[in-house]
C-alpha cells in the first residue's frame, strides 16, 4: 500500500467509540435534513405525497418541535432573499454593461405577460412625474422628450425565464430627465406604471416595477423609444419603455405612462407574485 | 467523563497521520501504548474538537459499562482484560495468548478525512435541492429544443423523456409537464425554484470550500492525481467492468484488475473530475446570475447562452457520475459505505 491509505494500529474499544459517535452524528444529519425537508415542502406536495392522515400527523410532530408553519414561512422570507442582499452587494453604479455589434443582433420576443394592447393609447399618451423637487407635477408628451439628447446602444435583455435577446435601442437617458426634472431631495426609489398593460382576457391590468435612483442615474439606463432604428411597436412598448440592461426584463417596464419618486420601496409586479425584488444582473 | 475522557491521547484516529506527524497527545499514546506495531504503522491523533478530554463524553456507551479509569497516561494497549474484544467473545483467550496485549489493537486503513465525508454527504441534499429546483428553471426556458411534435407540441427533449418514461408509469398523466411534476419543483413554479435554487448555490460553494478544505488537510488529493500507468489501468477497468457481468454468469474467475493505490484510474478520474464540474458548475451559474456584474465569466464561455449550455451539460454529468457511483458502492460493500461514514476501512493490507 501506498502512503495514499495510511494504515494504523488504533485501540479497538477508542475506534468504536469514535464510529458510533460518527454513524449517530450520520445519523442525527439524515434526520435533520428530512424533517428540514419536511418543514419547507408545501402542503400540497406533501398531501399529494404521503396522504391527507400521513401529513396531518408528521405536521402536528413537527409542529410540537417548533418546526410550525408560520415559522417555516418566516425562515423562508430570510433565508430566500439573501441572494438579494449579495446582488445588491455586488452591484457598481460605475460599471457598464457589455454592449454589442450590429451584427450580434437577435430577434427579440414579445413576452406581454397579458395581451398586448392595441395601438389605440398612443395618440393620446402623455408621461406623468410626480415627487418631483417642484412639488408640481409634470406631463410630458413624446416632442418634449424628444428635446433631450438621444442614445443609442445595444446591449442584452436578459429574461428571469432563461433567454435573452440583443438589440438596439434608442432613446433618452434616464438621468437626462431627472436631471431636467429633478425629484424631490428625500426621494430614493422611482415608481414607475404602465396603465396600458393587459391581462391574458384582455382586461386593465397595469404593469409597475421599482428603480432605485442609482440604477436609473447610470449612463446605460434608457427611456427608450426606438428599437433598431425604428420607433417601437406596441409589442414593446410604444411610445416609450425603460431599458436598464444592469437589471433582468422584467424590470424593463414597457408602454411608461407614469413616474413617481417616492421614498419608501415600491411594489413590483412580479415581486408580488413570488419573484425576487432586486433582479440586478 | 469515563467512557472517552479516560483514554489517552484523546482524538480521532481517522486522517491523521496523513501529515505523518504527531498532532495531540499522539506521543504520549504511541510510546505509552508501548506498542511494537507502533513503530511500522504510525499511531498518531488529529485534534478533534468533538473529543476534549476536558469535556463529559457526547456519546453515551452502550456496551460495556466504561469503567471510571484514570484520566491520565494509561498504556492503551495495557487492559484487554478488562475489555475482552467483542467480536470474537469464544476465542478470547487464544487472542490475549498469541496477541498478548495487543488484543485491544486494530490495523486499519484511513481513508476518508472528516471534512471530506461531512462534505460529500451535504453534497446530497445541496445537490438534489439544486437540481430539482434548476430542473422547474429550466422549463420556462428549455435549451436543448427541436421542431414541434405534432403530437404532443413539444419542442424540448426533456419533456419528451418524461412522456417516455410516463407512457411505461401506470396511471400517469402523459403530458410535457410530467417530467418537471416529477423530477422538478414543478412547472409554472418559476418564482419558488430560482428562490431555491439562489439559497443553494450558497450551500454549494461553501460545501465545496469544505471539501478541497478536507482534501488538502488530510491530503487525499494525492490519491486523485492523474499518473502514468492512467491509460492501462483504465483500459483494464474498462476490460472488467466489462466482463464481469457475463463471466459471473458463467461462473468463470474474473479478477478484478490489481490495485496498488487508493483509487484505480477509473475511480481518480471520476473523482477528480467531480471537484472541476463544481468549478465549473458554479462559474457558468454565476455567469449567467450576474452577467453583468461577473461579466468576465461571461465572456469565459463564450456566451451568455454558452453558459447556460455548460451548466445543463455539468448536471447531466453530476446525475451521470452518481448513477454508477451508487451502484457500485453498494456492490462493493459495507466496507466501502461505512469508510465515508466513519472514515475507516478494514481492508488492510491490499486495494480495494
Amino acid at each position: 500500500m501506498s502512503d495514499e491509505t495510511p494504515q494504523v494500529f488504533v485501540d479497538e474499544k477508542k475506534l468504536r467509540k469514535q464510529s458510533r459517535r460518527d454513524f449517530i452524528l450520520f445519523g442525527a444529519g439524515t434526520f435533520a435534513a428530512l424533517a428540514g425537508i419536511w418543514w419547507i415542502s408545501p402542503l400540497s406536495s406533501k398531501k399529494r405525497i404521503f396522504g391527507e392522515h400521513a401529513t396531518d400527523f408528521l405536521d402536528t410532530a413537527a409542529a410540537r418541535f417548533g418546526l410550525t408553519k408560520e415559522r417555516s414561512e418566516r425562515f423562508q422570507n430570510t433565508a430566500l432573499t439573501f441572494d438579494d442582499d449579495v446582488a445588491e452587494a455586488l452591484y457598481s453604479p460605475t460599471r457598464s454593461v457589455r454592449t454589442y455589434k450590429r451584427s450580434d443582433l437577435t430577434p427579440l420576443r414579445n413576452n406581454y405577460n397579458g395581451r398586448t394592447p392595441s395601438p389605440d393609447y398612443i395618440a393620446d399618451w402623455t408621461l406623468t412625474l410626480t415627487g418631483l423637487a417642484s412639488g408640481t407635477d409634470v406631463v410630458l408628451r413624446l416632442p418634449d422628450l424628444a428635446q433631450q439628447p438621444q442614445h443609442a446602444q445595444i446591449t442584452r435583455l436578459c429574461c428571469v425565464e432563461g433567454w435573452s435577446a440583443i438589440a438596439g435601442w434608442s432613446g433618452i437617458r434616464f438621468a437626462d430627465l431627472l436631471r431636467v426634472y429633478p425629484p424631490a431631495a428625500d426621494a430614493k426609489w422611482a415608481a414607475i406604471e404602465s396603465a396600458v398593460n393587459l391581462d391574458g382576457r384582455g382586461n386593465p391590468d397595469p404593469y409597475y416595477v421599482s428603480i432605485d435612483l442609482p440604477t436609473a442615474q447610470h449612463p446605460q439606463t434608457l427611456l427608450a423609444s426606438h428599437l433598431n432604428g425604428s420607433p417601437l411597436g406596441t409589442d414593446h412598448g410604444a411610445p416609450l419603455r425603460l431599458v436598464a440592461p444592469m437589471k433582468l426584463g422584467l424590470k424593463n417596464i414597457k408602454a411608461i405612462t407614469k413616474i413617481a419618486y417616492v421614498i419608501e420601496q415600491p411594489h413590483d409586479y412580479w415581486a408580488d407574485r413570488g419573484y425576487s425584488k432586486y433582479d440586478g444582473l | 467523563m469515563g467512557a472517552i475522557g479516560g483514554d489517552v491521547g484523546d482524538g480521532d484516529f481517522i486522517d491523521v497521520g496523513l501529515f505523518g506527524e504527531v498532532m495531540n497527545g499522539a506521543e504520549a499514546h504511541a510510546a505509552g501504548a508501548q506498542n511494537e506495531y507502533a513503530h511500522e504503522a504510525r499511531m498518531v491523533t488529529l485534534f478533534s474538537p468533538q473529543m476534549d478530554p476536558d469535556q463529559p463524553a457526547e456519546v453515551p456507551s452502550d456496551d460495556a459499562p466504561a469503567p471510571a479509569e484514570p484520566t491520565e497516561e494509561v498504556p492503551v494497549g495495557e487492559p484487554p482484560a478488562a475489555e475482552p474484544p467483542v467480536e470474537e467473545p469464544p476465542l478470547a483467550e487464544e487472542i490475549e495468548e498469541v496477541v498478548d496485549e495487543h488484543a485491544s489493537q486494530r490495523l486499519i486503513v484511513i481513508k476518508h478525512h472528516a471534512l471530506v465525508r461531512l462534505s460529500h454527504w451535504l453534497n446530497v441534499p445541496i445537490l438534489f435541492a439544486l437540481i430539482v429546483s434548476g430542473l422547474s428553471i429550466y422549463w420556462a426556458s428549455p435549451v436543448f429544443l427541436h421542431k414541434p411534435d405534432p403530437v404532443t407540441h413539444s419542442r424540448d427533449y426533456l419533456a419528451d423523456a418524461g412522456i417516455g418514461i410516463a407512457r411505461h408509469v401506470p396511471n400517469a398523466e402523459v403530458n410535457p409537464s410530467w417530467f418537471y411534476n416529477h423530477f422538478g419543483l414543478g412547472v409554472y413554479n418559476l418564482a419558488g425554484a430560482l428562490r431555491w435554487h439562489w439559497l443553494f448555490i450558497y450551500f454549494f460553494l461553501a460545501n465545496g470550500i469544505l471539501y478541497i478544505a478536507g482534501l488538502l488537510i488530510g491530503r487525499g488529493y494525492r490519491a486523485l492525481l492523474p499518473r502514468r500507468s492512467m491509460l492501462g489501468e483504465s483500459l483494464a477497468m474498462v476490460r472488467y467492468y466489462a466482463g464481469v457481468i457475463p463471466m459471473t454468469i458463467a461462473r468463470r474467475p474474473w479478477p478484478h484488475p490489481e490495485i496498488t493505490t487508493k483509487y484505480n484510474a477509473l475511480q481518480r478520474g471520476a473523482y477528480a473530475s467531480m471537484p472541476i464540474a463544481g468549478a465549473l458548475a458554479l462559474a457558468s451559474g454565476w455567469a449567467m446570475h450576474k452577467p453583468v456584474q461577473f461579466w468576465w465569466l461571461e465572456r469565459m464561455f463564450g456566451s451568455y447562452d454558452g453558459a447556460r449550455i455548460v451548466h445543463f451539460i455539468v448536471m447531466i454529468y453530476f446525475i451521470l457520475f452518481l448513477i454508477p457511483h451508487v451502484v457500485l458502492v453498494l456492490v462493493d460493500g459495507w466496507d466501502t459505505m461505512r469508510s465515508m461514514i466513519v472514515g475507516w476501512s478494514n481492508r488492510a493490507g491490499g486495494g480495494e
